[in-house]
């Protein structure tokens, strides 16, 4: 049983938007280097350790892809390292998309957790009754990448089934995947339709329509949701003081440090590591039951 | 096997071709720049780079250049020098000589990259376009008159005296008035 999704959908989607949110719009090193660890830690207590592990294949090379890249297009920066067709490669170019490689991984491990936390169901019970038609596009837009997948997956296996073999080396292994892919879409606006279709014939979205949920918010959900409104006010106020703003161009400005910084910090921190430490502590509690059984 | 081997080719042939159009220069290199001496019978221009507006416009700067370091006290970036004319030069020409010589930073967009078919100046100094206020930017004169087209297309002539100066107000405050004139900031 995964604690962390057992809370209201409401508070959990609070949090989301709120981690999301912060990780999206800092530059700030530590900042991030925190989110990504919260939410790494958070998506290794969810997910199998070697799923996790197998996601660094797409990650890493993708975060050297943006690291590389920023210095080619920005060359503002006090530490030239070397000139290309005489613009400077810049230290703090590098610096700054390695930052902004980090937040964007650390954003994307942030929705894998949502993905599997968030369920479309908790998402519909949410918004179904205020805005039926766009919660429906929302919900089935985020359960598409999940079920692409698992299609891609099913058509491979249908079309080496059907003796379409593609082991003549890397270039023929691109071509069959150009090959299932154009499958994909077809199949994929189809779904869609199909879906929506569906959804339509069970009268979604009619007025006076009511349904059943499982969802009730107690005492703990009321208690987490106060916990994470103070932890982001104090967050809201650090940053609106600038004690979190972070600088890469022309020099990299350094870290503040200050009693409002620390208890700011301190609140990320807490912030970002609430689900991390929810898991771990509900695993400590179940491996004490089974040894007392 | 063989269509793997075609491909691998042309990802080869493709690198091949961007690194043949790549100059690479270390720092030492790159400042490594030749200054002509001044002789009595050489064709000379002087240049200065000034940004004395941002001073007047403080509260507007970005907030990491506030600061004695990217924004001299008295604006002046390079002061009246007097550098060689040489056959061909452009305003463009002589600032890259001069930026070089006088190690100041200086990032500009290439003439082949915008439709203006010239060099546009993006920054100096750290000081970039926009860094003070959405109106702000690099122009340029010279002999007191701003030309309306790009730096590159400019060829200079013995004599002439090229100013950049940083406008935090599309000209105006540097005394342009062929875009401030008709234009009432709307």
């Amino acid at each position: 049983m995964r604690l962390f999704s057992s809370y209201h959908p409401g508070v959990l989607l609070v949090y989301f938007i709120g981690v999301i949110g912060i990780s999206m719009f800092t530059m700030n090193p530590l900042l991030l280097a925190v989110s990504l660890l919260g939410a790494l830690g958070f998506a290794v207590q969810l997910e199998n350790r070697k799923a996790v592990a197998m996601s660094f294949t797409f990650y890493i090379p993708m975060f050297f892809l943006i690291a590389i890249t920023n210095p080619l297009f920005s060359h503002n920066g006090v530490t030239p390292l070397f000139f290309l067709n005489d613009q400077p490669i810049t230290l703090e170019a590098i610096l700054y998309g390695a930052a902004i490689g980090g937040m964007i991984i650390s954003v994307m491990y942030w929705c894998r957790c949502y993905n599997l936390i968030m369920t479309s169901d908790k998402f519909i019970y949410l918004f179904g009754k205020a805005i039926p038609k766009l919660s429906l596009v929302i919900s089935m837009a985020i359960r598409f990448v999940p079920l692409f997948i698992k299609q891609i997956k099913h058509i491979n296996t249908v079309q080496k089934t059907m003796g379409i073999y593609a082991t003549k080396g890397v270039a023929d292994r691109i071509l069959s995947g150009f090959r299932i892919f154009s499958a994909m879409i077809t199949w994929s606006l189809e779904n869609a339709v199909d879906t929506a279709a569906s959804m339509r014939a069970r009268g979604y979205g009619l007025p006076g329509r009511t349904n059943f949920s499982l969802f009730r918010f107690t005492l703990k959900d009321g208690i987490l949701l106060s916990i994470l409104a103070f932890l982001f006010s104090i967050v809201l106020i650090g940053s609106s003081l600038g004690v979190l703003d972070y600088s890469f161009y022309p020099r990299m400005s350094s870290i503040q440090i200050s009693p409002v910084s620390v208890i700011a910090y301190a609140a990320l921190v807490i912030l970002l590591f609430i689900p991390f430490v929810v898991e771990v502590e509900e695993n400590r509690k179940w491996n004490y039951y089974i040894l007392k059984i | 096997m063989k269509k793997d081997l075609l491909a691998l080719g042309f990802i080869i042939l493709a690198i091949a071709l961007i690194l043949s159009g790549t100059k690479f220069q270390t720092v030492d290199e790159y400042y490594l720049t030749h200054i002509d001496d001044i002789t009595a019978d050489s064709k000379t221009v002087t240049i200065s780079i000034r940004c004395e507006t941002i001073r007047d416009n403080w509260n507007n700067l970005v907030p990491e250049l506030q600061s004695d370091e990217f924004v001299p006290q008295d604006g002046v970036i390079l002061p009246e020098t007097t550098y060689v004319l040489r056959e061909g030069d452009t305003a463009f020409d002589i600032i890259d000589r001069a930026v070089r010589y006088n190690k100041i930073q200086m990032e500009y967009q290439g003439a082949n990259l915008n439709s203006y078919g010239s060099v546009y100046i993006q920054g100096i100094h750290y000081l970039y376009e926009f860094s003070c206020g959405p109106l702000s930017g690099w122009m340029y004169r010279v002999n007191g008159v701003f030309p309306n087209y790009g730096c590159s297309k400019y060829e200079l002539k013995n004599g002439d005296k090229i100013e950049w100066v940083y406008t935090c107000d599309l000209g105006r405050d540097v005394g342009c008035v062929w875009m401030g004139g008709e234009w009432n900031g709307q």
